[in-house]
């Protein structure tokens, strides 16, 4: 701007001063305090001594979310209506604030899981993940790591802090910030290229944080090469979408792409071409069916701390984006793309329920019933009504909590090798950890939308607005759907349950306090999502996009 | 009401806390709870015979969630089983459980839970109220169900309980969806008042009675119900045999008033359940295990209800007449009847008919009482049992043309079964066996024997004081179109088809049971070749293979697969949307310069050459070859300044490439794949190519858009401000020159930081015996180089 400012000077044209934009700090506070304290994490792991990291590491993350929480409240407690600031770019409207209070709340969850240091000793993250797996320092490591044998009490983990080799990499702290403060913009962006950076911002934190895992480091570095490579490509096709829809429109931005849209004779192919190609990124990161292959190898692969932060707040930030894109961006023209929606979201539900019968790992099974879910979600999404909008965001609230907990208690049953994911090592695990048992029973029967939990009330929401919305055929076949999955959710609560444990089994371990308090908190909030949602459903529903 | 079923559940949370002091204790305390429901019943008796005690309670307004109540002459009789059998068996397991059994303190809360979910089922005058509280039967029932088993079969049986009855749970959430769409409401009351039609409606009453047919073990879902008998005596009588069976025929009576005309309804109500109770009461004939010959004989008996139940429409009220005193009697035997075997399994060794011998003996008192519930199980006079099934062939004979006649023969070969099974029953429990010990019972205490004889009994007064059961059904079918004469449940009609077909029934029954041995052994030879349990298997084991078959065909772990996937897609979303709307742009002509071909075919080779690379450098050189390749193609058209940039790319990433490589094994470690999956792969990476490069084409054509204002005015600007003929290098050093200044310094700053990363990892330093930084040192990379 300034640049044209100047050689106008000596022209005649663009003669008005360029004003700069206006920018709303109250509206944008919350996001900018996590990008604050993501860069002041840079900060800390680059000055302060490495024994003092994760304490200084933890205090920063918790305090910068709880700050962008106290930010939130603030300006939501100020009544301001839907803002749009910087330019034009950001848009701060009701269901931002809605998924910005959703994603902070799941990212403390998230953030508490990668912080535990009890449950494995020094943490869930390798200590040094440059080292090449299989290498004399590799094996140097893994030694330090076995020095500290069981390790769940106290006292062990004290030692393992105090032992240089057993401190975990710290620097999943500024990466996990980074990856929040985009999933935050992601939800907000008002135009496709700022959606575009925000999508980047968020996915190049995910792709390092999922190579970190401590225990099976291979499979966490396949995993991490996968979803990179994968998401390199979906980012591709998300830009391509972009350069096609700015031919068709002249602007990226989503207000000025709906008004082109509406009641013009321009050619058609660019704006479906476009918006296609746009839905193929969007899905991606959203895992939805058919281009959900990437999520149970990469659920299975990551840390499963990442795994939680990545099926609780990636989804929301994801359909968040795509809620923004289809109500703002392509409102009128929904009659053309829902046909094709259809389709994707009866082959998510379809995929997530079938193939998530054949599991035999936890993680991926949890990972199917992340791709059937997003189907379900979907079908929200398209609903283009103000019931829908609510529906849609209610369920990803009460779905991010319930698998957030879900993969915190995965994250307890382990034996000497790490985590014990394998179905079999899960039986009889009621007479083992009768708590552990039916924590993890009722967050299954959340996912598989039984009453009195959220997952039935988020689901009900969901299909009676897609119902309004004259979706019959595509609500039947997701009760169809639903109640396949409920066949695996079951079957892993008759495991448990029923079965006599192997004679060496897992043991559960006690958590400690961090991730008891994610696990509680995700607990919590299933049941009262179930019991008493009106709160959330209400505050769901209190606007619509401002663009 | 809700504040009833909440105090339920409430109290079931807090009852662990009492179990821990004392297991009696705990059973005692929550038996109180249903007892104090049903004398909440019985006061509000009058009032529910009127209009029927209402209450609604928001839930998620939002939502359109609420919680209704109704308590009405149907709800009252469920009530009165749900909660007065719910006392009683909360009563008898105080002694059923010993004081250090593990398993008390769970039962005592989930009985209580269950009986405050059946308590809000049967009370629900809300189609998604009474989902919501289905399905916690369904759950709660799953639990108790399950806590016994610890071998393979009862596992097998619990899995198969909850998945049959979460699967009809849901197919009925459906239905009830599709039925509130249709008829605008939710509301039970309102739905009966004024029932919708069309072909949504029949739609949903299909899925409806799924719900139904599973949670009553109707055929063809029936085998889980006696599956489920490996569960402690009490919650059997309690679940299996009182309640939570009874919620099928329930729904089935709740919404027949209003769909009972409609053949969808009754046909299949009245065939599966006339089937049921063939089936049932056959298979009762031969088992051995008194409580699996109680299990068939339920499932016989719901099918008999559903039978009285769905016929109402189109028989006339006296079906529903029968079917209200049957109802009632039904749970009160069998509560009573279940609890006779609990205490035989506890206290008399067992309940295997052929090791029990002389207990009738040793235990008059039970035997007298088993004999009164089986009496009314067999529809003998004066008891209960007599008087519905003298309504029931009443019903179907009177009035009722063919196929009235065809459903009551089909009702007396039923009773016919249930009469040989009953007498089955007090044979294999009191009689003394000839070559058996006799059994040395302990004597039962009052605790277990008390709340078995109180249904025993209610039986025989509710039998002789028929007119105030007939008060109480009557306030149920009124809601059915009246058969001509007026019908009034009692003892003794007179003579006449109805008494001729009891007697038949009871004569012929005990005349099956003398011949039981060639019977069985019939039965023994009888191979069916339709088998209810095996096509559950079947379905099951079918869904997993075919899941077992996907799963192994795309989710192999393998990254060009995903990429396939992902490839295919695009091709379907965004090839479709280009077929379909495609403009071609006028005059396309394959090449304009003579120069392009050769270009073009080079950048062809190289790619077809990459493919077949087994050297990872040989593969980044003609990775780079392709990208000059296109550079010469921006050369030829007019680009320089696009080729330079291209050219200084693709010099920068070999260079990267080559750093990168110096740590990497010099081929590529997969063995070639074969020719089919070969084969695939290219197809889909060639249609893939074709399709962004013909987009490419038809984009370009399609864009309709004007050169924007700023567009003008640079390319304006550009000769006269800057001096400039190229209005990309205009724009790039001149118009907005910081950006790019800005762009070049995060550049640098990203470059150098790559180069100190890669700088710093060459080598490794130790310091004390602790690895400082990254990667493997030279000998390390001798060792993966080679």
């Amino acid at each position: 701007m300034l640049a044209v400012q100047q050689i106008s000077g000596a022209g005649q044209v663009l003669a008005q001063r360029a004003q700069l934009p206006a920018i709303d700090y109250g509206a944008l506070a919350p996001l900018l305090v996590i990008l604050g304290a993501a860069c002041v994490a840079v900060v800390v792991e680059a000055f302060v001594p490495r024994p003092a990291r994760w304490g200084a590491q933890v205090a920063v993350t918790v305090l910068g979310l709880a700050a962008a929480g106290a930010a939130l409240g603030v300006h939501l407690s100020s009544g301001a209506g839907g803002v749009v600031t910087l330019a034009g770019t950001v848009a701060v409207d009701g269901p931002a604030l809605f998924l910005w209070g959703t994603l902070l709340a799941l990212g403390l969850g998230s953030a508490l899981l990668i912080a535990d240091r009890t449950v494995e000793p020094g943490g869930a993250f390798v200590a040094d993940a440059a080292v090449r797996v299989g290498t004399a320092q590799d094996r140097a490591q893994n030694r330090a790591q076995r020095a500290q044998p069981g390790g769940t009490t106290p006292g062990g983990t004290r030692a393992a802090a105090a032992g240089g080799h057993e401190e975990m990499q710290t620097e999943v702290f500024p990466l996990f910030l980074f990856s929040l403060a985009g999933m935050m913009a992601f939800t907000a962006a008002n135009d496709l290229l700022t959606m575009f950076v925000a999508l980047e911002v968020l996915s190049l934190p995910l792709y390092l944080m999922c190579g970190l895992a401590r225990r099976r480091r291979l499979l966490s570095q396949e995993a991490a090469v996968k979803y990179f490579l994968l998401g390199a490509f979906a980012s591709a096709f998300f830009l391509y979408g972009v350069a096609l829809l700015y031919g068709y429109a002249g602007s990226v931005a989503l207000a000025d792409i709906s008004q082109a849209s509406a009641g013009t004779d321009r050619s058609d192919t660019l704006l479906f071409g476009g918006l296609a190609m746009l839905v193929i990124g969007l899905m991606f990161k959203a895992s939805v069916g058919p281009f959900h292959t990437w999520t149970p190898d990469v659920y299975q692969g990551a840390p499963t701390p990442v795994t939680a932060f990545m099926a609780a707040c990636t989804k929301v930030a994801a359909f968040g984006a795509i809620l923004r894109v289809l109500h703002v961006g392509f409102e009128s023209t929904s009659w053309t793309w829902r046909g094709v929606l259809w389709g994707i979201a009866i082959a998510s539900m379809v995929i997530g329920a079938i193939l998530g019968l054949t599991q035999t790992d936890v993680k991926r099974m949890i990972a199917y019933s992340s791709v059937a879910h997003a189907g379900f979600i979907l079908v929200g999404a398209m609903a283009m009504t103000p019931d829908g909008l609510s529906g849609t965001l209610f369920y990803l609230l009460a779905y991010g909590f319930t698998t957030l907990a879900a993969f915190g208690v995965v994250t307890l049953v382990r034996d000497a090798e790490g985590e014990s994911t394998h179905l079999s090592q899960w039986a009889g695990l009621a007479k083992r950890s009768p708590l552990t048992a039916a924590v993890f029973g009722f967050l299954l029967f959340a996912l598989a939308g039984i009453p009195l939990t959220s997952g039935f009330t988020a689901k009900f929401a969901v299909f009676s607005a897609a119902l309004a919305d004259g979706m019959a055929p595509l609500v039947v076949i997701a009760l169809v759907a639903s109640a396949v999955a409920a066949f695996f959710y079951l079957r892993v609560v008759v495991l448990m349950y029923f079965s006599e444990p192997a004679a060496d089994g897992p043991t559960v371990s006690v958590p400690g306090g961090f991730t008891t308090a994610a696990i509680t908190l995700g607990v919590v909030v299933t049941l009262l999502l179930g019991v008493l949602p009106s709160f959330a459903l209400d505050w769901a529903a209190l606007g619509g996009f401002t663009s | 009401m809700l504040a009833l079923v909440a105090a339920h559940l409430a109290l079931a949370g807090l009852l662990p806390l009492l179990s821990a002091r004392s297991h009696r204790a705990a059973f005692l305390v929550g038996a109180l709870l249903p007892a104090g429901a049903l004398v909440w019943g019985l006061a509000n008796a009058a009032r529910a015979l009127g209009d029927g005690v209402t209450e609604t309670t928001s839930w998620a307004p939002a939502l359109g969630l609420s919680f209704s109540f109704r308590l009405d002459a149907l709800g009252l009789v469920m009530l009165v089983l749900v909660a007065g059998l719910g006392a009683l068996i909360l009563a008898y397991s105080a002694w059923y459980f010993g004081p250090d059994s593990p398993e008390a303190a769970r039962s005592a809360a989930l009985l209580l839970a269950f009986a405050g979910a059946m308590l809000g089922l049967v009370l629900a005058d809300d189609l998604l109220t009474l989902y919501v509280f289905w399905e916690l039967t369904s759950i709660a029932s799953f639990l108790l169900v399950g806590q016994g088993g610890e071998d393979r079969a009862s596992r097998r049986a619990a899995v198969q309980a909850l998945l049959v009855t979460v699967f009809g749970g849901l197919a009925m959430l459906l239905g009830f969806v599709l039925l509130g769409e249709a008829a605008g409401t939710y509301r039970i009351s309102e739905l009966l008042a004024e029932p919708p039609r069309g072909p949504m409606v029949g739609a949903a009453l299909v899925l409806v009675l799924i719900g139904a047919f599973t949670k009553s073990a109707q055929l063809p879902f029936h085998p889980w119900l006696p599956a489920a008998m490996v569960a402690p005596t009490p919650v059997s009588a309690y679940l299996h045999a009182a309640s939570m069976v009874q919620a099928g025929v329930y729904l089935v009576a709740r919404l027949s008033p209003a769909f009972a005309g409609l053949a969808l309804w009754w046909v299949p109500v009245v065939v599966a359940g006339l089937g049921t109770m063939l089936v049932g009461g056959w298979h009762a004939l031969h088992e051995t295990d008194l409580k699996r010959l109680l299990a068939f004989g339920t499932v016989s008996q719901l099918g008999f209800l559903m039978v009285l139940f769905g016929g109402g429409g189109r028989f006339g009220d006296v079906t529903a007449l029968a079917g209200m005193a049957m109802l009632l009697a039904h749970g009160l035997f069998k509560a009573s009847l279940f609890l006779v075997v609990g205490i035989l399994d506890k206290r008399a060794g067992g309940r295997d008919v052929r090791e029990l011998s002389g207990v009738g003996r040793a235990l008059p008192g039970l035997a007298v009482m088993s004999v009164l519930a089986t009496a009314s199980m067999a529809g003998l006079p004066p008891l209960l049992g007599f008087v519905g099934k003298e309504a029931a062939f009443e019903a179907f004979l009177d009035g009722g043309g063919t196929p009235g006649l065809l459903i009551a023969l089909g009702l007396l070969a039923g009773s016919v079964l249930t009469v040989a099974y009953s007498a089955r029953f007090l044979w294999g429990a009191f009689a003394s066996k000839p070559g058996v010990a006799a059994a040395q019972p302990q004597r039962p205490e009052a605790g277990l024997t008390v709340p078995a004889w109180l249904p025993a009994l209610g039986g025989l007064a509710l039998g002789l004081a028929y007119p105030l059961v007939d008060t109480l059904a009557r306030g149920y079918a009124a809601a059915y179109p009246p058969t001509g004469a007026e019908y009034h449940l009692a003892l003794w009609h007179g003579p006449g088809l109805p008494l001729l077909f009891s007697a038949l029934a009871v004569a012929l029954g005990a005349g099956l049971h003398r011949l039981r041995e060639p019977v069985t052994a019939m039965h023994r030879r009888l191979r069916t070749p339709v088998s209810a349990q095996r096509a559950y298997e079947l379905t099951v084991a079918g869904v997993e293979r075919v899941a077992v078959l996907v799963t192994g065909r795309i989710q192999v772990g393998s990254l060009p697969t995903y990429l396939a996937v992902i490839l295919t897609a695009v091709l379907l979303l965004p090839g479709t949307a280009l077929v379909l709307g495609t403009t071609l742009p006028d005059e396309q002509v394959l090449y304009h310069a003579p120069m392009q071909v050769p270009l073009g075919v080079f950048v062809l080779i190289a790619a077809l050459g990459l493919v077949r690379a087994r050297r990872r450098f040989t593969a980044v050189l003609l990775v780079g070859v392709i990208g000059y390749g296109i550079g010469g193609l921006f050369v030829v058209d007019g680009a320089p300044d696009l080729a330079l940039a291209q050219f200084l790319v693709e010099t920068l990433t070999l260079v990267v490439f080559v750093l990168v490589l110096r740590r990497l094994p010099a081929h590529f470690r997969e063995a070639r794949s074969p020719r089919r999956v070969a084969l695939p792969k290219a197809l889909i990476a060639i249609a893939g190519g074709a399709m962004v490069a013909s987009s490419a084409v038809v984009v370009s054509g399609a864009r309709q858009q004007a050169v924007s204002d700023v567009s003008r005015e640079y390319i304006r600007l550009a000769p006269e401000g800057a001096g400039a003929y190229n209005v990309v290098n205009a724009i790039l050093v001149d118009f907005r020159a910081l950006d790019t200044v800005g762009e070049i310094t995060v550049l640098l700053i990203a470059a150098a930081g790559t180069a100190s990363l890669v700088l710093a990892t060459r080598y490794d330093r130790h310091r004390a015996e602790r690895v400082i930084s990254g990667s493997g040192g030279p000998e390390h990379e001798e060792e993966v180089l080679g």
